[in-house]
């Protein structure tokens, strides 16, 4: 075993200077090469588009006689409420599961720019999550449609909102990967990330709306997970709600700053 | 070329490392030794820029480990065997490791070939043993073919034909004129494998030394001896041109074996209470040096600190406590 060849391979010819495209061909491997990624995701397009599909065949019938109050449009991708937890899980994972393994410190000795760490990682986090979440959205949406067309209401894809709605849900999902993803830098820990994450978006988020008055009113649109899914959803349940794109800019300021927190400690911290 | 500069980190009131300055020559096998806790992983992890120095600097080549262009090509490192995602396969592990600094794939079946991984290539890394993560960790330090190599305690875990192997491995590095920084809490596997020998103790360099140096100066055998008449047997002692240290009526005389003590007391009489010889061994040495050492840095709060960045500073630390004691019987005679 110790007769392969040491001394200096003339294969290997140093770069310049390495570019962000290197940590981004790293940070993709590392992501593919990893089971739970696959299964993250196949679990989110799994549960997302058949609890939607279970969902309008339960509900399909009541809808058409409109006694049952709810609007339509907000069915066809409702699945997602539960397939963004994987969304979000995985972000975490992408930071946190580094510094459980310890591999941080061979990712950072590869590429000790640590902005340019959390670049690749953001960027190829959030292109998976946007086509996870475009085809788990367009697959719901069918799934729904099935029920809800044989009822006489379903959705044609030109009506209003029903194109947004379905990239929306891949914007949504690559936003609260990258959620995750800062949550998880910032605290470095995968049960405490994911604990405060969903605790923050899906409790909070829903417990806000019972402090009274236009305070109350302002948290609970203002809360990331209120305001973000709003874009990945034909029609809210919740009319109080922001406007799709306005709640989404919202939860795209939110994202940033706390990836732009995590960032700054990451490049400051000791790995 | 690993070059440090009154390096220093400081978690709160402790100093882990505490103003150190070295310099690891290229060409050599540079062994860094200290008991656990002593310092010697922080230092390594401030060499390769992951925990941030409090003062002073430290570059690699003359360049901070940060603004090195492509950091795998120049420096491999073996800092913590389980740095790996169980879940990855080990030529996954090195595939993306390759990948982030520009390094050709073909690099990652001639590294797993080197530390005989190629069988297990495509296993996950979960169901690795010890030793075979230390082999990925090794692989990962030589996928670059970089000149400055950091192992952090490469043996542990290895069995007796691993541990040769990575001696082996350091040594060729080494002879190839490469930069070998390892660092070990074991004396006994330091003086097999390094040339050079830098000893740590509570974040001091206690020692920069020759290894031949310091096998020479403690490898010398020595003996205890008790006698009533120590004054007086200790200055024949000297006469005769050996080093004797005195703590109250117990001598121990460096260089000397027990017979040729036992002799010098017995042609003048002198009588004895116990005669034996100490067994000389480098981790005798090494412990003493780092025993005095913890003394030392507690005492030395209120006198002035000693000049520790001289080479061989402790062990002559040592001889100069028993050449006092020579001067002090001598003077007496």
């Amino acid at each position: 075993m110790t007769t392969a060849i040491l001394t200096h391979s003339p294969a290997i010819k140093r770069p310049q200077r390495l570019g962000f495209g290197n940590a981004l061909s790293a940070e993709w491997i590392k992501l593919r090469t990893v089971r739970s990624t696959a299964w993250t995701l196949a679990s989110l397009v799994l549960v997302s588009i058949g609890l939607t599909a279970l969902m309008g065949w339960l509900a399909a019938a009541e809808l058409a006689t409109g006694e049952a109050g709810e609007p339509v449009g907000a069915f066809v991708t409702w699945g997602l409420m539960f397939g963004q937890i994987a969304a979000f899980v995985l972000g975490v994972l992408v930071a946190s599961s580094e510094y459980a393994s310890g591999m941080i410190r061979a990712t950072l000795a590869a590429t000790p720019r640590r902005w340019q760490v959390l670049g690749a990682k953001s960027v190829v986090l959030a292109g998976v999550l946007f086509v996870i979440g475009v085809v788990t959205s367009f697959g719901s949406y069918m799934a729904s449609n099935y029920f809800l067309d044989r009822q006489g209401i379903g959705l044609a894809l030109g009506d209003d909102g029903v194109l947004r709605a379905l990239f929306g849900g891949g914007l949504y999902l690559a936003v609260l990967a990258l959620f995750g993803l800062g949550l998880g830098l910032l605290m470095r820990h995968t049960a405490g990330a994911v604990a405060v994450g969903l605790a923050l978006l899906f409790v909070v988020g829903n417990l806000v709306q019972l402090v009274p008055g236009a305070l109350g009113e302002w948290l609970t649109k203002m809360m990331p997970g209120n305001a973000g899914s709003t874009i990945a959803n034909v029609e809210s349940y919740n009319p109080m709600l922001l406007d799709p794109w306005v709640g989404f800019a919202v939860f795209c300021g939110e994202t940033l700053l706390l990836l732009a927190v995590a960032g700054w400690l990451f490049a400051r911290r000791d790995a | 070329m690993i070059t440090a500069q009154g390096l220093t980190k400081r978690y709160g009131d402790t100093t882990a490392v505490d103003a150190i300055d070295f310099t690891v020559e290229p060409g050599t096998v540079t062994g860094f030794l200290g008991p656990n806790g002593a310092g010697k992983s922080t230092t390594m992890r401030m060499v390769m820029g992951l925990d941030h120095p409090s003062a002073g600097s430290v570059t690699v080549n003359g360049t901070a480990y940060g603004d090195l262009p492509a950091p795998l090509h120049q420096v491999g490192a073996l800092l913590e065997a389980r740095a790996i995602h169980g879940g990855r396969t080990a030529r996954s592990h090195l595939l993306w490791l390759a990948k982030s600094n520009g390094i050709p794939v073909r690099r990652v079946d001639e590294v797993l070939e080197l530390v005989g991984l190629t069988g297990v290539a495509n296993k996950r890394v979960r169901g690795f043993s010890l030793g075979m993560g230390q082999r990925l960790g090794i692989a990962a330090a030589l996928l670059g073919d970089p000149g400055v190599l950091l192992f952090d305690e490469p043996v542990n875990g290895l069995d007796p034909e691993g541990i040769v192997w990575v001696r082996t491995l350091m040594r060729r590095l080494a002879a190839e004129g490469r930069t070998v920084f390892v660092s070990s809490h074991l004396m006994a596997e330091m003086a097999l494998t390094a040339d050079h020998l830098l000893v740590i103790g509570r974040g001091r360099i206690l020692a920069d030394t020759d290894m031949a140096d310091f096998i020479g100066r403690n490898s010398a055998s020595r003996v205890r001896v008790r006698s009533p008449q120590a004054s007086e047997l200790a200055r024949r002692l000297v006469m005769r041109g050996w080093e004797v240290e005195r703590t109250d009526g117990v001598l121990t005389v460096i260089g000397a074996t027990a017979a040729q003590v036992g002799d010098v007391a017995g042609a003048d009489g002198l009588f004895l209470h116990e005669l034996r010889s100490l067994d000389a061994s480098l981790e005798d040495a090494f412990i003493r040096l780092t025993a005095d050492s913890v003394e030392y840095h507690a005492a030395s709060a209120s006198t002035a600190p000693p000049d520790i960045s001289a080479r061989t500073a402790a062990p002559s630390h040592a001889v100069e406590l028993s050449g006092q004691n020579v001067n002090e019987i001598t003077a007496g005679a």
